[in-house]
């Protein structure tokens, strides 16, 4: 039996995603299915001045339509309890959900939906993060004190301020002013749409008093909790059964058309499908955020930063999701993983009358991040010398803290990246090669393995093949399909073509943080390890008698089961299941798996949803890009990834996603921005929102780095969040080199690009 | 309207409105819901199928004018196990979340009927209409490669037999 683990196995679900028999949700029919629709506020900020659906109800096909008068008259969501069902007297964004529609056919709801009598009293919109925070600005949560929040996570609020972290350490303005040049940059983050093929989408039925929810989705329990707090109901009344899921990225952590399909499915008595638009599906994605980011370092006479500031503004649209968990991340990125002097770093998630944003891989980090990176290039230039040595001069060693009060235990892995980044593409070469309007750059980062906790059932069946049964999705990573199967596999001694990964579903499975973070290998692994080594044990208990010996002195593998001291004496795996199980019972382990706490300071960190780090990994990416001058393209010429994996389970899967991150990096640091204007997207189409093509992306080089970890299942880390994170600063600084002036936002389109180009001939 | 449209060698008979699109039939009158729609707009290219051997958005394309053509969904090259193409997509790593998948596969069997053996350029030129966001291409442009290769080895072989 060939070893499973750090073999590239094709992944399990291959053969029914390649043959189309795969099962998404909008491809599921149930007998009497009624198709739905919503209407959504086509203005960013209003008073509902008149909602008539009685004409809506007549019209053909319509069984049902709700608005906030069908609903309770709660406020929802993940950390802050802010967001309502449907607008009920005002609108706060342009695509907000103000009634719903299930007919019998999906043209006859959209007809009914276009029926609907709305009059708005328009409000000039609080558009931006500049509006919202303007003094006198108007208060979009006027009542934003009284909203209810998950216990345990301190949220400052205030204003238009839906969350305010601040904190700094002694001695910060006494650096400023003993500095010997003090350095200022400024960057503008544009918003980024997930861009899942999939858009979202439910079929719900309501039936004995409970509704059961299909949706491709990556965090089940969580949607389970959202619709019992919009509906007012028990968690349990709720079953969410994961469906296969075409892409999320972090867009499908939260409530999207479900509640609305529960609503209608309650009220007609039918199973109701609403599958978004993908107009629908962009105006009301949870997109990365737009931010803006300050971060200031003083600097001593020989370059190093001796104090630093970090001001951090994200844009959190109407509503808040995710992001409101992430203002920790300003503190323990507010240095990247370089050296400092005191930091004071700030935090601010700004409500503005836009789609309310949400977590995308890399979730507010990404700017922080790339901010950093940027900075760090900037600081080299003014001091005059080379950005890579610049940075390994000060890059944070073994044993070195974040602001946070983190212990670093292994950042010297950043060391060996660098090196081996280094054999493949020598830096001064690299340097000297350039043509004119050729750049190159490298960055490096820690990143984070997301801590939620994680469970696994596995059940060995009579035939000798197994199934794993978890809370958690393979959203595509082949986290479950290749990660979860093969450690399962391996420690059970089986082909992993004979063990089979059950959908998600709240009924079935134990609690379970989700696809997200990259904790799903991770996390679900170490606790489907659990499971199969009960299981094993099990076997070899039940084998033992049968085998007239002791379990201890038994082994499995190979569908086996093997006396060590007796190699010729062996019984087959299905024979203990058929004779074993009688005596023994059906074998079946479960498993479990909790990160340990991280020691930090409390004094800065305490009330933080994310104190630390957990598992951190450790980054370095190069890239060389070329500027045409005439249009302003970017063509990414190379780019070469070093990253820390703890053990590579599959190293196919793991270059899948360094590969397939960095493409949505470089996405993003070229031409994905979703610009608003007047609270207003202007991309509204995958035509506006250009999504990279084969020709835009190059063959990403991936070096694999590999420090295994004793708590992950083989020592793995989380692999699949962190290759998007470099990218974009990366990209940037690159062309930054290759025209030499600074640029301060992201993306760089080809009109910024001009533009520079532009002051380079005029300075 | 009853049309008459071929679909993977089988006429099938179906009533459609006249501005009926090939991917509604497909989907929701013949249940193939192999083809996937991603965008409803002629981007994404998640439903791609072969007309005549060619590659269309069939979320664009109108069914009445498909009429008599040959119709080819991923169902109908996957009716004799996996193709050349398929088999390379699994083993090389070519698929992720695999919402895309059917519409590639479609769009590369065309490829490699007409070029048995294309360069990486041609594959990716031939990806032009079909949006992958999970995998940033690479291992589907090896993939091609590696069926194209297969399938000329298994010419070669057949020749010398």
């Amino acid at each position: 039996m060939p070893e499973v683990i750090g073999r590239s196995v094709p992944r399990a679900d291959g053969p029914g995603k390649v043959t189309g028999q795969t099962l998404y949700t909008a491809d599921i029919e149930h007998k009497g299915m009624l198709h739905a629709a919503i209407l959504r506020s086509p203005v960013p900020a209003g008073k509902i001045v008149r909602l008539n659906v009685d004409k809506a109800r007549q019209m053909p096909g319509v069984k049902a339509v709700v608005t906030a008068a069908d609903v309770p008259n709660v406020r929802a969501g993940w950390a802050l309890f802010d967001t309502p069902m449907f607008a009920r007297d005002e609108v706060l964004f342009e695509g907000e959900p103000i009634a719903a529609v299930a007919a019998t056919t999906l043209a006859q709801s959209r007809a009914a939906v276009a029926a609907i009598e709305l009059e708005i009293q328009e409000i000039p919109p609080v558009g931006d993060i500049d509006m919202a925070l303007a003094a006198g600005a108007r208060l979009i949560h006027p009542k934003l004190a009284q909203y209810g929040s998950v216990p345990g996570i301190v949220f400052n609020r205030e204003g238009n301020v839906a969350c305010k972290y601040a904190y700094e350490e002694p001695g910060v303005d006494e650096a400023f002013a003993r500095a010997d040049r003090i350095i200022e940059d400024t960057y503008d983050f544009g918003r980024q749409y997930q861009g899942y093929l999939e858009p979202k989408g439910t079929v719900v039925q309501y039936r004995d008093g409970r509704y059961t929810v299909q949706s491709g989705h990556q965090y089940v329990f969580n949607l389970r909790d959202r619709l019992a707090q919009f509906l007012q109901i028990k968690p349990s009344d709720v079953r969410v059964q994961g469906m296969a899921i075409g892409g999320g990225f972090g867009g499908k952590l939260d409530f999207g058309p479900e509640p609305y399909a529960a609503v209608l499915a309650k009220a007609t008595g039918k199973p109701v499908k609403l599958i978004f638009s993908r107009e629908e599906d962009l105006l009301a994605a949870t997109v990365r955020e737009g931010a803006r980011v300050r971060v200031r370092s003083a600097l001593d006479k020989d370059g190093n930063i001796i104090g630093r500031e970090f001001f951090t503004d994200h844009d959190n649209g109407a509503y808040s999701g995710e992001l409101i968990l992430m203002a920790g991340l300003a503190l323990m990125f507010c240095r990247g993983v370089y050296r400092t002097g005191p930091i004071r770093t700030q935090f601010r998630l700004i409500y503005t009358n836009t789609s309310p944003t949400g977590a995308y891989r890399g979730v507010s980090g990404v700017p922080m991040i790339s901010a950093i990176e940027c900075h760090m290039d900037h600081i080299a230039r003014e001091l005059g010398v080379d950005p890579r040595a610049y940075r390994l001069a000060h890059t944070l060693n073994n044993n070195e803290k974040l602001p946070n009060g983190q212990m670093l235990h292994d950042a010297a892995i950043l060391m060996e990246a660098y090196a081996e980044i280094e054999k493949i593409a020598p830096w001064e070469e690299m340097k000297r090669t350039k043509k004119p309007l050729e750049g190159v750059a490298i960055g490096s980062t820690v990143w984070l393995t997301n801590p939620l906790p994680a469970s696994a059932t596995v059940k060995l069946n009579e035939d000798g093949s197994a199934h794993v049964l978890s809370g958690t999705c393979d959203i595509g990573t082949g986290a479950m399909a290749q990660g979860v199967v093969g450690i399962v596999a391996q420690t059970l001694g089986l082909d992993p073509a004979n063990v089979h990964v059950v959908q998600p579903d709240t009924d079935v499975a134990a609690y379970d943080g989700g696809s997200q973070g990259s904790r799903t290998t991770r996390a679900v692994g170490r606790a489907a390890e659990h499971a199969a080594i009960e299981v094993r044990q099990k076997v070899l208990d039940a084998a033992a008698p049968l085998m007239q010996t002791e379990a201890a002195r038994l082994t499995l593998s190979g569908g086996k089961i093997h006396d060590i001291e007796d190699p010729g004496k062996a019984i087959g795996l299905t024979d203990i299941l058929m004779m074993g199980a009688f005596a023994s019972g059906p074998i079946v382990g479960t498993g479990k798996h909790a990160e340990q706490p991280i020691p930090f300071d409390p004094g800065c960190a305490a009330g933080l949803a994310f104190p630390t780090l957990p598992t951190p990994t450790y980054h370095v990416h190069m890239a060389k890009v070329a500027v045409c001058p005439m249009t302003g393209n970017v063509e990414v010429k190379r780019y070469i990834v070093a990253q820390e994996v703890g053990k590579a389970l599959n190293p196919q899967g793991i270059s899948g996603q360094i590969q397939g991150g960095v493409a949505q990096g470089i996405g993003y640091a070229l031409h994905e921005g979703l610009r608003v204007k007047d609270g207003r997207y202007m991309e509204r189409s995958l035509e506006a929102y250009r999504l990279p093509l084969a020709v835009d992306i190059p063959e990403v080089e991936a070096i694999i780095l590999e420090h295994p970890a004793d708590e992950g299942p083989f020592g793995a880390k989380g692999t699949a969040e962190p290759p998007i994170v470099l990218a974009p600063a990366v990209i940037h600084n690159a062309i930054y080199d290759a025209i030499g002036v600074p640029l301060n936002s992201i993306p760089l389109t080809p009109e910024n690009i001009l533009e520079a180009l532009e002051r380079r001939k005029s300075a | 309207m009853k049309i008459n449209l071929k679909v993977n060698g089988i006429l099938e008979e179906v009533e459609v409105d006249a501005s009926a699109v090939l991917l509604d039939v497909l989907r929701d009158k013949l249940h193939l819901t192999g083809t996937k729609e991603g965008c409803r707009e002629g981007e994404c290219g998640a439903c791609t199928v072969l007309i005549d051997g060619q590659p269309v958005d069939s979320c664009l394309y109108s069914a009445a004018a498909a009429a008599n053509a040959e119709i080819e969904t991923v169902e109908g090259i996957s009716a004799n196990g996996l193709s050349a193409i398929q088999k390379a997509m699994v083993e090389e790593g070519g698929i992720q979340c695999g919402f895309c998948t059917p519409g590639i596969v479609m769009t590369l069997t065309a490829l490699l009927r007409q070029n048995a053996d294309p360069t990486p350029q041609d594959v990716a030129v031939a990806l032009n209409g079909n949006i992958c966001r999970c995998t940033g291409y690479s291992r589907i442009v090896s993939a091609t490669l590696k069926a194209a290769k297969n399938a000329m080895a298994q010419k070669a072989g057949d020749a010398h037999a």
